[in-house]
């Protein structure tokens, strides 16, 4: 049944027990509401770190959905923040002073978080005001003064020129109500009350780390961000493909680009699972000295077993645009061309509210008459042997951290045809074939080549079997994560050097 | 690839090309290149702030929209089947009257119109105005039992036989409310037509009515079980339904304290109740347009541009058109009503009832818009502040004797005191859409 509580009472689990390390978590739509990668990144450590006592906090969209994963016993979640939810903060009235300097929030909010340059200590200096007067944020919001103080301040945002921000477009009324509205939620979210503890664990650079780091900036809790894939990119990628206007473009991703850049300057610790997407993460402004890179990992593979040699390739991920399904199938073409009995299979669901992506797959699959040979298998919980009963696994994707399903792949001892994204240079080093992205003719070479040469490919599986046991393994990766929060509890900062599993250089 | 491999030539058709349109800013630029060409992102990103150095672009204009609102279905059907279901229910104060005695009818009138209205007003805001609302409502069922029983037996147990028969009218209205929004008006109307002619027909008008109020609960309760399902919109938040339920009250309130409207007199006052609010009905599905007129207003018109003017000509249409039409129709049917009435020989309690009843509808009309921006509370007061003029009009004798005299002033103090509040939103549409419409 669905929760109906504002403040941050727990919903289930064991309360933190004296002389144990504390870690509040926050997740963003993800950790225990929703299926994916970082959510089982996340299950893994809580259900592994036993040393520790955990609270997640969720933040999700308002959906009424219970969670899909019960914690363990050492860990409880929190009532979730619900966004865009009817709920209202408690909390008494303001009194004249605070209603005048809240008349400045939203203003606060626009330059702290969407001016090119904002200005992080009048931010840290709003979002604190709102834990300081959760239910004065609304009446805040509600005001007509705030609306034009807004307007105002976005005008000055709008009118800045900074030649790497490019000219910001005309936002219209319509879009700036739009970003009112989003502030407000962040506002809000900063209102929540969070509970004491040890470390904070931040998943995503965005809304999760709004709690966060104003908890930080109340009790200088160290705070460490790991990030998955990077924020800020997978908003730019959201905007160029959705046929928003360049006003509504403008302001996701400059929202986003204001909460990463937030996050990453309160926290102490910025860990991404790749050295690749480390490079982002400086280029936004993150000290390489901050930046420590904890793989992610698979259990250890049982021992690889040989290609079923049927000429089968296989690929794991959603259909969505960022898995460039469409490169895939043409792909698939060309390599038919050249091994006429080979056989695509394709396992995933389409992404929700991507379904017209969908259907367009579908459709170039019937234009390229790739029938039978490329089949769209749908959902699979079973992504090891869907991957054992291949020669080849094939990835196109335009942005990744870390693919699990490129591990899971390395795992079984088969060899990898992936375009070179995000971290996947990195692990795929020696163990498969790599192609840039889009490039469909690289990609169908890559794959023809191993079907053809199953010596070859046999060689690149095992290497890869052998280099996953060693670098990209579970146990390797939970012990960096625990490492790296017990430095942080204990010595609070900086992070030793050796408490972390790699670092990027400056 | 490395970006000795690409010149900036290359890379900003390859940008261009992949975008379709000039990039935003640097990190669009380096997205661009890492995700299709390949580039590394150190390298991307370097080469995203080289691509954008070049002499700033005049600003590109943007039209925002919002998500389209969810069309009404059904509100032909749904209209029709209020009509008949009025028309129907209406023909039942005269058995009525006849089996219990014009008192008790009048007494149970006036603790159902505005017990129904509230609840109406509540559920409208909590749940069936919901997108999932029917399944929520559904999640408590022993909760559901408990009220539609305390319904009948708590006024039962307070006022007998009138308190009995108020219950059994709530249930019937209410219940009839959510059987319409499952979209099962017609059934709904056909029953009460079965009702009706049975009670016509000389059958105990008081089973007739307990066997109709107990379908209308079976009728719910398929309703909300066929409902049942994980939904992904939650219902409505307490403290709104609240308000609303308040203003439901007023409105019910505003209706049943003027005594000069007599309520025992068969089934004029339950007929002449049918031009307003078939007006009321109508006005309130145009009125709804305003989600739409708001930001179609506002599209299209830059945040720096001061010298916008007119941009409150789009909502404030559609306020005089949903005026308009609460006007007109309630005009339109109440002479029609009178002459009918005239021809059939009918006595009525006033035709001045019927102008009290419209300016009801229109007041109707004007707490609906406030409550929908959430400003439900000003809605409040100006009902209250109507419901007490209407009380003040019973003492004065000038007043009193007009048919509906209290009423038509209730009436207009609500409208008076409403409809500036209304039109002063609608005036200022962007702050309206910020801070109203966006911020609940």
């Amino acid at each position: 049944m669905r929760r109906e509580r504002s403040d941050r009472a727990p919903v289930g689990g064991r309360a933190p027990r004296p002389n144990r390390t504390r870690i509040l978590l926050t997740t963003e739509g993800t950790y225990p509401y929703a299926m994916g990668g970082v959510t089982s990144w996340c299950d893994l450590l809580v259900r592994r770190l036993v040393d520790f006592d955990w609270q997640v906090l969720p933040v999700i969209a308002a959906h009424g959905r219970p969670p899909l994963y019960d914690l363990p016993d050492h860990a409880r979640e929190l009532t979730p923040i619900e966004l865009w939810s009817e709920h209202l903060p408690h909390g008494g009235p303001l009194g004249a002073a605070e209603r005048r300097a809240g008349v400045e929030l939203p203003a606060m909010l626009v330059r702290g978080l969407i001016a090119w340059d904002g200005d992080a200590g009048a931010l840290l200096e709003a979002l604190l005001w709102c834990r300081r007067h959760p239910a004065g944020v609304r009446r805040t919001f509600r005001s007509r003064h705030a609306w034009r103080r807004f307007r105002a301040a976005l005008e000055e945002v709008l009118d800045e020129r900074v030649s790497q921000a490019g000219t910001p477009p005309r936002v219209d009324l319509v879009e700036a109500s739009l970003l009112y509205q989003s502030l407000y939620w962040v506002a809000r979210t900063a209102a929540v009350e969070t509970p004491e503890t040890d470390v904070l664990l931040v998943t995503a650079a965005g809304w999760a780390a709004v709690p966060a780091l104003v908890h930080k900036a109340l009790h200088d809790t160290p705070m460490i961000l790991t990030e998955h894939g990077v924020y800020v990119r997978e908003a730019y990628l959201a905007g160029t493909r959705t046929g928003n206007s360049p006003g509504a473009r403008f302001i996701a991703t400059r929202l986003a680009r204001g909460l990463a850049c937030a996050a990453y300057a309160a926290a102490d610790v910025v860990s991404p699972v790749t050295a690749a997407n480390a490079l982002w993460e400086q280029g936004l402004g993150v000290h390489p000295d901050k930046i420590h890179v904890v793989h992610n990992g698979l259990p250890a593979p049982l021992e690889a077993t040989p290609p079923p040699g049927t000429r089968t390739v296989v690929s794991v991920g959603r259909i969505d645009p960022l898995k460039d399904v469409h490169t895939m199938l043409h792909a698939a073409r060309e390599a038919l061309r050249h091994v006429p009995d080979a056989t695509f299979l394709h396992f995933g669901p389409v992404t929700a509210g991507e379904e017209s992506y969908g259907r367009s797959c579908r459709a170039l699959h019937e234009q390229l008459g790739l029938g039978e040979r490329f089949r769209f298998m749908g959902r699979t919980t079973e992504s090891m042997s869907v991957v054992r009963a291949a020669d080849v696994v094939l990835m196109t994707s335009i942005s990744e951290a870390l693919p699990m399903s490129i591990l899971e792949a390395m795992g079984a001892g088969r060899p990898v045809v992936s375009t070179g994204v995000g971290g996947v240079r990195d692990v795929v080093k020696g163990c498969g074939v790599i192609a840039p992205p889009g490039d469909a003719h690289a990609l169908a070479m890559g794959v023809v080549t191993l079907l053809r040469r199953p010596d070859l490919a046999g060689a690149l599986g095992r290497r890869g079997h052998r280099r996953l046991a060693r670098i990209y393994n579970d146990v390797a990766c939970v012990s960096g994560y625990r490492e790296l929060i017990r430095a942080a509890a204990v010595g609070r900062r900086p992070i030793p050097r050796s408490a972390v599993a790699d670092r990027i250089a400056a | 690839m490395s970006r000795a491999e690409l010149s900036s030539l290359q890379a900003r058709r390859i940008v261009e090309a992949r975008l379709g349109r000039e990039p935003q800013d640097m990190l669009e630029v380096a997205v661009a290149l890492e995700a299709w060409a390949g580039v590394h992102a150190g390298e991307a990103l370097e080469r995203g702030r080289e691509l954008m150095a070049t002499a700033p672009t005049a600003p590109r204009s943007s039209a925002g929209r919002l998500p389209g609102t969810t069309a009404q279905r059904g509100v032909a059907v749904e209209a029709l089947s209020f009509v008949i279901a009025v028309v129907a229910i209406a023909c039942w104060a005269a058995p009525l009257s006849d089996r219990l005695g014009p008192r008790a009818v009048e007494q149970a009138l006036i603790l159902a119109l505005p017990t129904t209205l509230t609840l109406q007003w509540g559920l409208a805001s909590r749940y069936l105005s919901r997108p999932e609302g029917l399944a929520h409502l559904g999640r408590r069922p022993l909760l559901l039992v408990l009220g539609a029983a305390a319904l009948v037996a708590v006024p039962a147990a307070a006022l007998g036989r009138a308190g009995a028969l108020a219950g059994l009218l709530t249930l019937t209205w209410t219940g009839g409310t959510i059987v319409i929004r499952r979209h099962w008006a017609l059934a709904y109307a056909a029953m009460v037509l079965v009702a009706s002619a049975a009670m016509v027909a000389g059958l105990p008008a008081t089973n007739v009515l307990s066997l109709t109020a107990a379908l209308t609960t079976l009728g719910v309760a398929v309703a909300l079980k066929a409902r049942i399902a994980p939904t992904g919109h939650p219902p409505g938040r307490w403290g709104r339904a609240a308000v609303a339920a308040a203003i439901g009250a007023g409105v019910g309130i505003l209706l049943v304290v003027d005594r000069s409207v007599d309520w025992s007199l068969g089934s004029i006052p339950a007929i002449a109740l049918i031009p307003s609010s078939l007006a009321s009905f109508w006005g309130g599905h145009h009125l709804w347009k305003f989600q739409e007129a708001i930001p179609q207003a506002l599209s299209g018109v830059a945040v720096s541009d001061r010298s916008a003017r007119g941009l409150h000509r789009r909502p404030l249409r559609v306020l005089a058109g949903a005026v308009t039409r609460v006007v007109g129709l309630t005009t339109a049917l109440s002479v029609l009503l009178v002459v009918g009435a005239d021809e059939l020989g009918m006595h009525t309690t006033g035709r001045t009832v019927l102008v009290g009843f419209g300016l009801v509808a229109l007041a109707t009309l004007f707490a609906g818009l406030l409550e929908s921006v959430g400003r439900g509370r000003w809605a409040i007061v100006a009902l209250a502040a109507g419901v007490a003029g209407e009380v003040l009009a019973q003492q004065l004798t000038e007043v009193s004797s007009v048919a509906g005299g209290g009423l038509i002033l209730g009436a207009s103090i609500t409208v008076l005191l409403a409809m500036p509040v209304a039109v002063a939103m609608l005036c200022r549409p962007a702050t309206t859409l910020a801070t109203a419409l966006g911020i609940r």
